[in-house]
């Protein structure tokens, strides 16, 4: 079984690229004199994967990396040897065995923060309610694999359950959606806001994500 | 993080260069630091962080704890509008505070066409462009680099330059900021006292005084302000005493040059009558090979990288390469960790000792003969034989390698069509020795060919020469394509003739220039080194607005006694030096490298016992 990190993302790493994330870790790796699995083949190089890719712009508290230790380094320095190596706003929490198959990693937790610096208006509340309770929301996604340059997807059956919470100048919307195959990405959601709330369109929205669960709902790790 | 900053990023291409936060990058308190300096790149996060100068100021600086320089890049259009639009003044990447609160504001300048990003990072700074509508001592606003010994085209705009290399002065002008910020100096009376320190050239103490016909009478120093009759370069004496970057800033996002660099030496021996960095790096000072190991097997520890190049202007011609390079690999090849050496001549040496460090890849090649004809090549003191050129291309061909790429310029001085032609034969008789010599014919090959238009510079034997007129440039084009047309394997491409007459007007550009600059600005110029922004017809339009005509800088031939806008900078390669070295040209005659003789430039007096260490 493969070793695994549990990793924060925020602050200024968030708009770290995905790829950019793993050139970082490797090199990271290389500054922390943490030895691990290269990849086979005509220009090996060291082998790490992330479970989830995460958008730019996100923030994140359970990320998880996929890597091979080798050397003697033993696991419990890893995270503190590691974060030492890391740019800032990235903290690595633990190093442990994985012993599940990333595949079973299904539903993601997200807070999206709607800001209204102004103040919320009153309606936005009922509003955001009303979305989420709708029999389908069918909303186009770009896709570069499509003729149209677009897919159309449901996004009511990719989510799990929610929670909203609003304040003077803000709404919170504590959401669990499907990881993968099909994800679904809280833009989305956003966006369909946007669209059919354009009065109610906020100053700015956050996305945090909080959790990683398998199909039952317990933590992935 | 600021929260207009963090609005905007989410809808701009690639945020991560906007955000700072990266590995080595070096965050002080602003309360516990006395001097702020922002460190400029007139150009995009990617280019600038790949500058070797600039990562050893940043590091000399912040290694002083009273002071905290940052760095500052030109955003991207997407990102200046949104800051133009959001009101966000141009910050400094480790705080995101704005650069206009800062004591100093350095410009690194390496590119002539990066000089509208100057006066554009200006504006998004919320500064005035020009020095003297900026009346406070701060921000001081400054520029450095290769540029620089002809600053004169930005003059108006820069209050002081840094003429050479600034691991010492950078600090000596500092330290002098600091007395004036406790005295309260004036902006005026600082300037007086900075350009007493040797490599400091403020322009507003220079007066350029023109003749009628448009050329300088002189460039004659203020009355009372004390300036020097010549500012000299600077340069470091030993280069192994010399602050070396083992700790650098390790980019969370892909780079232009994003692997370790180590500086073999500064300076070269060749003597290339074309080339500006030849004479202005002189005199040669080398590294101890020990040392350098050392540094290159620290700096790989520290920054992760699993790549190594080895820069100077020529690494062959450092004395100990061989030593060197079996000592890095010692440590490197085992950690897959890859060694480059561009700024190779042509010679067996260096194919020899490419093979041993490129064991897995083999690309292309590249070599740089500058001229067809070994007349021309003479003539410029390329000395490049041809016979070590195709030696050096069976040696590679024999090693599997199938693809060269060869570089000339056109319009050098004294070329003919002869010699234009002589590039296409020499291209031909690459092509035969792969016939010759590789091991695999099925495989085809690639030999490109290309050509710029030749650019004269300051400082150098040629900067009494003409550019040659667009449509001369464009006809000896066509001839060396009609001569290349029959041969599929041979590729040519030629450079766009735009962009090199606007650098041969800036770069041998008086200050009267400094108006198209900001006429051309104004008139949306910005990032003019990227075919997205450039503009010719702006410039065409820039220069009749302001009444100038650019054949004047760029085509026309300079008397001997010709007053250059540069001539109160002194390189201590000497004027004479390089006249001779042109009417040598002009022979077809060549010059030794400094190694095999001394041919008494100059530069040797900018150390201390008067010897290179050629």
């Amino acid at each position: 079984m493969a070793d695994r990190l549990l990793f924060s993302k925020t602050g200024r790493a968030k708009y770290i690229s995905h790829l950019d994330l793993m050139r970082t870790f490797q090199r990271a790796f290389a500054r922390a004199q943490i030895q691990i699995k290269h990849t086979e083949g005509f220009h090996p190089h060291p082998f790490v994967s992330i479970a989830l890719p995460l958008s730019v712009g996100y923030s994140s508290q359970c990320e998880i990396l996929e890597f091979g230790l080798m050397g003697d380094t033993p696991r419990e320095e890893v995270p503190s040897r590691l974060t030492a190596a890391m740019p800032e706003g990235i903290i690595i929490h633990q190093c442990y065995s994985g012993e599940r198959k990333l595949k079973e990693l299904a539903l993601v937790n997200y807070i999206m923060n709607f800001e209204y610096p102004e103040g919320r208006p009153q309606e936005t509340e009922p509003a955001m309610q009303e979305l989420l309770h709708r029999e389908s929301l069918v909303v186009r996604k770009k896709s570069n694999k499509a003729k149209l340059g677009y897919t159309e997807v449901d996004l009511i059956p990719l989510i799990r359950s929610w929670n909203l919470e609003c304040q003077s100048d803000t709404m919170t919307l504590d959401i669990v959606v499907s990881a993968q195959n099909p994800g679904l990405n809280p833009e989305l959601l956003r966006g369909a806001f946007c669209q059919d709330y354009p009065e109610f369109t906020p100053d700015f929205v956050t996305f945090h994500r909080r959790e990683v669960f398998d199909a039952s709902g317990c933590p992935f790790r | 993080m600021n929260r207009t900053l963090e609005h905007i990023l989410p809808k701009v291409q690639k945020p991560a260069r906007y955000t700072g936060g990266e590995y080595n990058a070096v965050v002080k308190s602003k309360q516990a630091v006395k001097t702020r300096f922002a460190l400029c790149f007139p150009d995009t996060y990617e280019i600038g962080m790949s500058n070797l100068g600039c990562r050893i100021l940043y590091g000399v600086m912040n290694e002083c704890p009273d002071i905290w320089c940052e760095r500052c890049y030109a955003p991207w259009g997407d990102m200046e509008e949104e800051m133009r639009r959001e009101g966000l003044l141009l910050y400094g990447l480790e705080s995101g505070d704005p650069i206009s609160d800062f004591d100093i504001i350095g410009f690194s300048l390496g590119y002539e066409m990066a000089y509208t990003n100057v006066l554009n990072m200006l504006d998004l700074a919320g500064l005035p462009l020009r020095s003297a509508d900026r009346r406070d001592l701060t921000p001081l606003v400054i520029a450095g680099g290769t540029c620089c010994y002809n600053p004169e085209p930005l003059a108006p705009f820069i209050d002081m330059f840094v003429l050479g290399e600034g691991e010492e002065v950078t600090l000596e002008y500092i330290r002098l900021y600091q007395l004036a910020k406790e005295e309260c100096w004036s902006k005026e009376e600082f300037l007086q006292e900075a350009a007493k320190i040797e490599g400091i050239y403020v322009p507003s103490f220079y007066e350029p005084v023109y003749r009628e016909d448009g050329t300088l009478e002189a460039m004659e120093i203020k009355p009372g302000s004390g300036a020097h009759e010549m500012v000299r370069k600077r340069i470091v004496e030993n280069m192994d005493k010399s602050y070396f970057p083992v700790k650098t800033i390790i980019p969370s996002t892909e780079i232009v040059h994003d692997r370790v660099m180590l500086e073999l030496f500064r300076g070269c021996i060749r003597g290339c009558r074309f080339c500006q960095a030849g004479y202005v790096y002189r005199p040669v000072r080398n590294r101890n090979p020990e040392l350098l190991a050392q540094y290159g097997k620290a700096a790989c520890e520290d920054s992760g990288y699993q790549e190594m190049t080895l820069s100077s202007l020529s690494s062959t011609d450092y004395p100990c390469l061989l030593e060197l390079c079996d000592n890095l690999l010692d440590y490197c090849a085992p950690r897959d960790i890859g060694v480059s050496l561009p700024s190779l001549r042509a010679d067996t040496f260096s194919m020899n000792l490419m093979e041993r460090l490129q064991r897995v890849r083999k690309g292309g090649l590249t070599f740089a003969p500058e001229a067809g004809t070994q007349r021309l090549r003479d003539a410029i003191n390329k000395n490049l034989r041809e016979e070590d050129l195709l030696q050096s291309c069976r040696t590679a061909f024999s090693g599997g390698w199938s693809g060269v790429k060869l570089y000339f310029m056109l319009g050098l001085p004294t070329e003919t069509d002869e010699d234009v032609l002589g590039i296409a034969d020499l291209a031909r008789k690459v092509y035969f020795a792969w016939r010759e010599c590789t091991p695999n014919k099925a495989r085809g090959v690639r030999i490109t060919v290309s050509t710029s238009w030749f650019v004269p510079k300051p400082h150098t034997a040629f900067q009494w020469d003409a550019q040659i007129p667009v449509e001369e440039y464009q006809r000896r084009v066509n001839l060396l394509r009609d001569a290349l047309k029959r041969d599929k394997s041979i590729t040519y491409n030629w450079h766009d003739p735009e962009t090199s007459y606007l650098e041969a007007i800036f770069s041998r550009g008086d200050r009267r220039l400094a108006d198209v600059l900001e006429w051309a600005w104004e008139h949306g110029a910005k990032m003019d080194s990227w075919s997205e922004y450039f503009d010719y017809q702006r410039w065409m339009d820039a220069l009749k607005a302001c009444g100038l005509d650019g054949d004047f800088y760029a085509h026309r031939v300079r008397p001997k006694n010709e007053v250059f806008p540069w001539c109160r900078i002194d390189t201590m390669v000497n004027p004479s030096f390089l006249w001779h070295e042109r009417e040598l040209c002009y022979q077809s005659q060549t010059t030794p490298d400094c190694r095999t003789r001394c041919s008494g430039c100059g530069a040797n007096r900018l150390l201390c016992g008067g010897v290179c260490n050629g």
